[in-house]
């Protein structure tokens, strides 16, 4: 009975997309990541973690790497916050990629997240509500989210685009460590769709 | 011209998944006026490009104008998008083919000539992955004292594209609100009008919706009210809504699939209880709609190509009229139940394949070719069996004239499933309206309505076995009888020529030769079968079946080549028919010219009943030519989806209609549905007269 319940509920939850407003309380999880070493969530407590929705094979994506974005941000904030690269794309998308590759692309984009998570059947994807890669949620250290939405305010693939754009994740970091309210605290993401199972 | 032509084809430029074009909407654009340039992208199978507002991800094309000095580019005029799911997130955009549209103003001293524009675009275009593409699009202007028509293809495309334009609906009002999960849109209709059942709409703005939520529908009196769930967190600050609001077809009161959608954000009342729910009380205009689909329905009975059918049922009753009454009306309930099924079937499976983007009307049936052979094949052998060429044998004899009446029972119902069948494309008068009707409500009223048609078809038959009495008046059977049957194959021989006919106007000439060839084969297995089957063995039925499957396999339609259209002139007395576009009847209004338009097709007998008495007839041609009146034909033989579309715009999703367009007035005025010269001639009176010199046009 219970294992029937259980499927339902997976039936359900892969089914439709949840979503973490800001203020809420994050949803929970527990991944593995690329060397297969267990991170939860729980883990984080009383820190600031940033969620990063991932697809190397996205054009989105390659613009905050190409252009340095993304490992610019994850350096500079890392004594501050636990930055964790997740991707949600199943097994049987065309644009999922191994975890050897991943970490291979990672190296050589000098890329610096405190952790890649695999979630490929999609769960922790569907819980938080993220849309595409890029989709950019920072989780306070009360574990409440405190920002969700795009990276930037350019929706575009352009590398050049990155220069002069307003970029909401930094802005809204910079303000929790000043210890403001961050003022933008959601926006529409923008990037390619996550495929999920 | 023709050189001038090829210099001015812009050349395509190919990415990886998209062919982009740039074309302009003319050759020769008029000078002083704006010009409509189109970026066309061409999509590999399955993958898309996004609308304004892409939905839960991807990116809006982009078109970056270069033109010369003065210059200047409206926005792009998006067609309205489809929704594209994947996987629980939902995008808005294209798959295919798209071409998005935008008008240049010239600046005021532009003069005739050459004028180069150029377009830088950017498309991201998505399948399971998304690849950004670009292209730099050229093309050359043409301006002239006279404008001259693009080529067909292009003039095409650019048709394909304005189709899917919303359009600022006249006399709707709009309203919006906001709940604390919700955007709730009301769409009230003007007066007359009543709101389409099923509609998407799609918002202007990005992130203001959770897109792959489904949108509640709910009738509200005339009108529409849509709710759909709003993104979490909603946007601040949202003061006004604007969008798009598509449905199947056209939209009420339009000839567009889709209407442009804005008002600002404020209270709406709530939905009064009594429209709300699904299955509420019906409408004043449903009562109406089922008093005419009864009506209809009973002069279906009437209709040549229902009564050869009827023949063979009144044929029945006459055989057992003085036998057992309750058995009678058992066989009559039985037609009434085989007639209903199957109208309550073909407007289900209508309703399911235009439910899934088939643009299909009453009668679709017979705009298949295998469906009339297999008619054709049908009444054939009916007839031949009626003309005593065979009688059924020993095995179907137990099916259709057992005394213990089960196979009567199954001949009942039988008869009543062949009567619809081919009763539905003889619409008749009255039932265009409800058929029309219909199809702009939900489901359930839908098809109670193709229920009531299909009550009214069966009513007199099921009255004559209700109440014997009326038969009494009959001779007893005899050899009258004998001869009777045999007088009743003739109009069965009449159908067949008449599917023949509708057979050549789908697939030609060589098509009514298999038919026809076919059908030698066919009579060959009957006479085979009529001669020696009855001498026992097995041998003798088996030839005859194969003849016959032989017939069949030869009558089958492969590949038909359409028709080419004729442009035979027309004799004396005729009318100069024109083949219709959309288009054809804008530019005659626009040029102040009435048009005629006779929806027809070669399955419409009514519609050929009509064109031989009332249209080709000497007094009428000569007033049209008073009046300037053009006639086009709008040929629903084939399915056609742009004639669906107009017909769904004038309120009828069935056939004949004649419309007559005035200049400068949108809605046309419709004829009645049974004409005769008399009508044409006093609406066509009703026109002002034209001066004298316009007759000698074209």
């Amino acid at each position: 009975m219970k294992t029937v319940l259980g499927i339902a509920a997976i039936a359900l939850s892969t089914s439709v997309l949840a979503s973490a407003p800001p203020g809420q309380q994050a949803p929970t999880f527990t991944l593995t990541d690329l060397n297969g070493k267990t991170v939860s969530l729980a883990d984080y407590k009383g820190k600031t973690v940033v969620l990063e929705w991932h697809n190397f094979e996205c054009p989105f994506v390659q613009k905050h790497y190409r252009s340095g974005n993304m490992q610019a941000l994850q350096k500079k904030y890392a004594n501050d916050v636990v930055w964790l690269a997740v991707t949600s794309t199943a097994r049987t998308a065309s644009d999922y990629m191994e975890p050897p590759r991943i970490s291979k692309q990672l190296t050589e984009f000098k890329a610096a997240p405190a952790h890649y998570l695999m979630d490929t059947p999609g769960s922790v994807g569907m819980a938080f509500g993220a849309k595409t890669t890029p989709h950019m949620y920072i989780i306070d250290p009360s574990g409440k989210v405190a920002y969700n939405g795009a990276i930037d305010d350019r929706k575009s693939t352009h590398v050049e685009d990155v220069k002069g754009a307003k970029n909401y994740v930094a802005a809204a970091l910079d303000e929790m460590k000043a210890g403001k309210p961050v003022t933008v605290a959601s926006t529409t993401p923008y990037g390619c769709s996550v495929h999920y199972q | 011209m023709l050189s001038a032509g090829a210099a001015l084809a812009a050349p395509v430029v190919k990415t990886e998944h998209v062919e982009a074009e740039l074309i302009a909407e003319k050759a020769a654009f008029q000078v002083g006026q704006p010009v409509t340039v189109g970026l066309k992208l061409r999509m590999e199978p399955q993958w898309h490009t996004y609308w304004k507002n892409p939905g839960d991800s991807g990116l809006p094309t982009r078109i970056e104008w270069v033109l010369p000095e003065g210059w200047k580019a409206a926005p792009i005029q998006w067609p309205h998008p489809q929704p594209l799911p994947v996987g629980p997130l939902m995008n808005y955009g294209y798959e295919d083919e798209v071409v998005l549209l935008t008008e240049l103003t010239p600046p005021a001293n532009a003069s005739a000539g050459k004028v180069p524009v150029k377009a830088r675009a950017e498309w991201l275009v998505c399948k399971d992955i998304c690849i950004p593409e670009k292209g730099e699009l050229d093309t050359t202007l043409t301006l002239a004292a006279t404008q001259a028509p693009a080529n067909p293809r292009i003039e095409a495309a650019i048709e394909r594209s304005r189709n899917n334009l919303p359009v600022d609906a006249r006399g709707w009002k709009f309203e919006s609100s906001l709940t604390k999960t919700a955007l709730v849109v009301r769409l009230m209709p003007p007066q007359g009008v009543s709101a389409p059942a099923k509609v998407d709409f799609f918002p202007e703005r990005e992130g203001l919706i959770e897109p792959a939520a489904p949108q509640k529908v709910a009738r509200d009196g005339q009108g529409v009210r849509i709710e759909m769930k709003l993104a979490d967190p909603p946007p601040a600050n949202v003061k006004s809504i604007s969008g798009v609001a598509v449905t199947d077809g056209a939209w009420p009161g339009t000839k567009a699939r889709a209407i442009n959608f804005a008002a600002d954000v404020g209270a709406m009342a709530p939905l009064a209880a009594a429209t709300s729910s699904a299955s509420g009380a019906i409408g004043s205009s449903t009562l109406a709609a089922l008093f005419f689909a009864l009506l209809g329905g009973i002069l279906l009975n009437l209709m040549p190509c229902v009564f050869p059918v009827l023949g063979i049922k009144v044929m029945g009753f006459v055989e057992h009229a003085h036998g057992e009454p309750r058995a009678m009306r058992l066989q009559g309930v039985m037609f009434t139940i085989g007639v209903l099924i199957s109208f309550v079937a073909l407007a289900a499976i209508m309703l399911s394949l235009r439910a899934a983007g088939t643009q299909l009307g009453w009668g679709f049936q017979l705009q298949s070719p295998s469906v009339v052979v297999l008619l054709a094949v049908l009444f054939f052998v009916l007839a031949l069996n009626l003309s005593g060429v065979f009688e059924w044998g020993a095995f179907a004899q137990s099916l259709t004239s057992n005394l213990s009446a089960k196979g009567r029972y199954a001949d009942a119902l039988l008869s009543g499933v062949l009567a619809s069948v081919v009763a539905t494309p003889c619409t008749a008068p009255f039932m265009g309206a409800a058929v029309g009707f219909t199809l702009t409500q939900d489901a359930a009223s839908a098809l109670l309505v193709f229920f009531v048609l299909g009550l009214g078809m069966a009513l007199p038959v099921l009255a004559l076995s209700m109440f014997p009495r009326l038969l009494r008046v009959l001779p007893k059977p005899g050899v009258w009888m004998e001869t009777f049957k045999q007088v009743l194959a003739f109009p069965l021989y009449a159908t067949v020529a008449w599917l023949a006919w509708i057979l050549g106007a789908l697939g030609g000439n060589d098509a009514i030769f298999a038919l026809l060839a076919g059908l030698v084969l066919v009579a060959m297995g009957a006479w085979f079968y009529g001669r020696w089957a009855h001498a026992g063995g097995i041998w003798q039925p088996a030839i005859a079946a194969m003849l016959g499957a032989v017939g069949i396999l030869i009558a089958w339609p492969g590949q038909l080549a359409p028709e080419q259209a004729t442009h035979a002139a027309p004799k004396a007395g005729e009318l100069a028919w024109q083949p219709w576009s959309p288009e054809e009847v804008r530019r005659l209004t626009d040029g102040g010219r009435p048009v005629f338009v006779d929806f027809t097709a070669a399955w419409c007998v009514t519609c050929q009943v009509n064109k031989r008495v009332a249209l080709n007839n000497d007094e009428v041609v000569k007033a049209f030519a008073a009046h300037d009146l053009t006639a086009l034909k709008a040929d629903w033989t084939r399915r056609d989806p742009r004639i669906t579309a107009e017909l769904a715009s004038l309120g009828r999703n069935a056939i004949p209609v004649y419309a007559i367009y005035l200049p400068g007035s949108d809605a046309p005025r419709l004829l009645p549905e049974v004409l005769t010269p008399s009508i044409v001639l006093e609406e066509v009176s009703r026109l002002p007269a034209t001066k004298a010199t316009a007759v000698t046009q074209r």
